[in-house]
């Protein structure tokens, strides 16, 4: 893949020295950041119009938090500081399937619950970071937090083309069956949906992107960019094939311009604040949009 | 219609089913069988255990005891749930709603030509043609509850679970959904029908079991109990 990396690298690197591309595309990282920001962007449309229907967008907050707690295990076992993909992917896979197998055999309310193992990861990563804090470098936990394109490289590219696969592969043919399995999971019992397995199915798809984007996006705000997006094109969709392309595209725009802008204005925010910061602009506008328009009144029900 | 064997939906055993929900009894120990293209009501007071029956049917709901769906297993079951379960507020049209139901591909990719055909046939079929684009949300409860009722019959099933499907519709709308039920039933369809309409029980349904926790009467729909007290006797 690295070869297919550097091809396009240069060839966009030729385009900004032609001055045809802004300025911004002479780095190398601008260009990772950006070729992550169009496999995230369409992969956190799709996935986030769903978190937003099926109402979990605290669900993946938590699992954002519980990444922090990832990041410093893998530190403690001597993973690389910069990806501790392991520890991530482990802590975090096992964190989410025991808060959904929690929350099988309890009758406490779903945000209660989140709620609950929201705090615990929080409280159990912050500790653990401070812990390991000494070990590292500041910078390598502010990217670990709020995402850094500085930090992008082919291993994460890799990870994030590895996911996106992943979940087009599992979540495009299980799509109905996991929707279907949020709006009446008796209607799915009906229609023969094994409606626990695809339930356990979404939260792994959900965690596996959460911790493949925070490298981009950063743990505190991964869950913003996949609810913001969707929330937005939710306020001018009257349909699902709209709501889902919105999103997406919405997504992917504020991935570009959230890395893009910074960059080319020097304007010193992390990265994932930026591209967050541009999709509660848009978010703004959809509102502003949806309040004025009497087409799109109606379209809450 | 004549109904050939081969047609028939299947027959439903239910044998000493019981369950319970927070310690409680909902089902005590019911036992009755639904015969094969049999149109079958089930009619009781609210929170008799009706519609945890149908979900214990369907494979929700935990139980002890056993319920048999006779010949066809892997034919598809049609179910029409109760309106208050389906979430008005997600931004879906009619056409969405039955693309997520009815077909293999993502329902945000739109459905083939041959399913919306199929599609625009049901909702006409249930009085809502015309309505496919429509957002699912902004239709009265009766015109959901048809939606509803066409996702049911698309494609055509061997065994049809009616839990309440007419709250809410106005009179043309009973007619339609009665008339649609009869034709289903000639077809040989078996259909499970929860009811509250003992009048309507009475005139369209072959048997018919009164529930409230335990069975209280099961047989012929002709008769049916006046009132549940008089089936517990």
């Amino acid at each position: 893949m690295s070869d297919l990396y550097s091809w396009i690298r240069d060839h966009l690197q030729a385009l900004a020295a032609s001055q045809v591309l802004p300025q911004p595309f002479e780095y190398e990282f601008v260009i990772n950041a950006l070729l992550c920001a169009l496999l995230i962007g369409p992969l956190l449309g799709v996935l986030g119009s769903m978190v937003m229907i099926k109402r979990m967008a605290f669900f993946s907050q938590s699992v954002g938090n519980a990444a922090m707690t990832g990041v410093a295990i893998g530190v403690l076992v001597g993973e690389s500081y910069t990806s501790p993909y392991l520890s991530m992917f482990g802590f975090c896979l096992l964190f989410a399937l025991t808060l959904k197998y929690t929350q099988h055999r309890t009758t406490l309310p779903n945000d209660t619950l989140i709620g609950v193992f929201l705090s615990i990861s929080l409280a159990v990563g912050a500790s653990l970071l401070l812990f390991v804090s000494a070990k590292i470098n500041t910078h390598v936990m502010e990217s670990v937090l709020f995402g850094s394109i500085l930090a992008v490289d082919h291993t994460d590219m890799n990870v994030l083309l590895g996911v996106t696969l992943v979940c087009a592969l599992i979540g495009l043919p299980l799509y109905n069956a996991m929707l279907l399995a949020s709006l009446n999971p008796s209607l799915a019992h009906a229609r023969g949906v094994p409606v626990r397995v695809v339930e356990y199915l979404f939260v792994v798809l959900v965690t596996l992107v959460t911790v493949a984007c925070l490298k981009i996006i950063g743990a505190v705000l991964v869950e913003a960019l996949l609810l913001i997006p969707a929330a937005a094109a939710r306020n001018i969709s009257r349909s699902l094939p709209v709501l889902v392309t919105l999103a997406a595209l919405i997504a992917t725009f504020s991935c570009v311009v959230g890395i893009l802008v910074p960059m080319q204005f020097y304007i010193p925010v992390p990265t994932g604040g930026a591209i967050v910061i541009v999709a509660a602009l848009v978010f703004v506008l959809t509102t502003i949009i949806r309040a004025s328009t009497a087409r799109f009144r109606g379209a809450s029900l | 219609m004549s109904k050939q064997n081969s047609l028939r939906g299947p027959a439903l055993v239910f044998a000493n089913v019981s369950l319970k929900l927070g310690g409680s009894h909902v089902l005590d120990a019911v036992n009755f069988q639904v015969e094969a293209g049999a149109l079958h009501c089930l009619v009781g007071p609210n929170g008799g255990g009706k519609t945890s029956l149908v979900r214990a049917l369907l494979g929700q709901m935990p139980h002890t005891g056993s319920i048999r769906i006779d010949g066809e297993p892997s034919h598809p079951v049609g179910y029409v749930p109760q309106l208050a379960d389906f979430d008005r507020n997600v931004p879906m049209t009619v056409y969405d709603v039955m693309a997520l139901l009815g077909q293999r591909r993502p329902a945000f990719l739109g459905s083939s030509r041959a399913a919306r055909a199929a599609n625009a046939e049901a909702l006409q079929r249930t009085g809502v043609a015309g309505m496919g684009h429509k957002a699912f949300g902004s239709l009265s409860g009766g015109q959901r509850q048809r939606v509803l009722l066409a996702q049911a019959i698309t494609p055509l099933p061997r065994l049809l679970i009616l839990d309440e499907p007419t709250a809410g519709i106005d009179k043309p709308g009973l007619q339609l959904v009665e008339n649609l039920v009869q034709e289903l039933h000639a077809s040989g369809v078996t259909i499970v029908w929860i009811n509250h309409d003992l009048e309507q029980v009475r005139r369209i349904a072959q048997s018919v079991t009164v529930l409230n926790q335990r069975v209280l009467f099961h047989g012929a729909a002709q008769k049916l109990p006046t009132s549940w007290s008089d089936a517990d006797e």
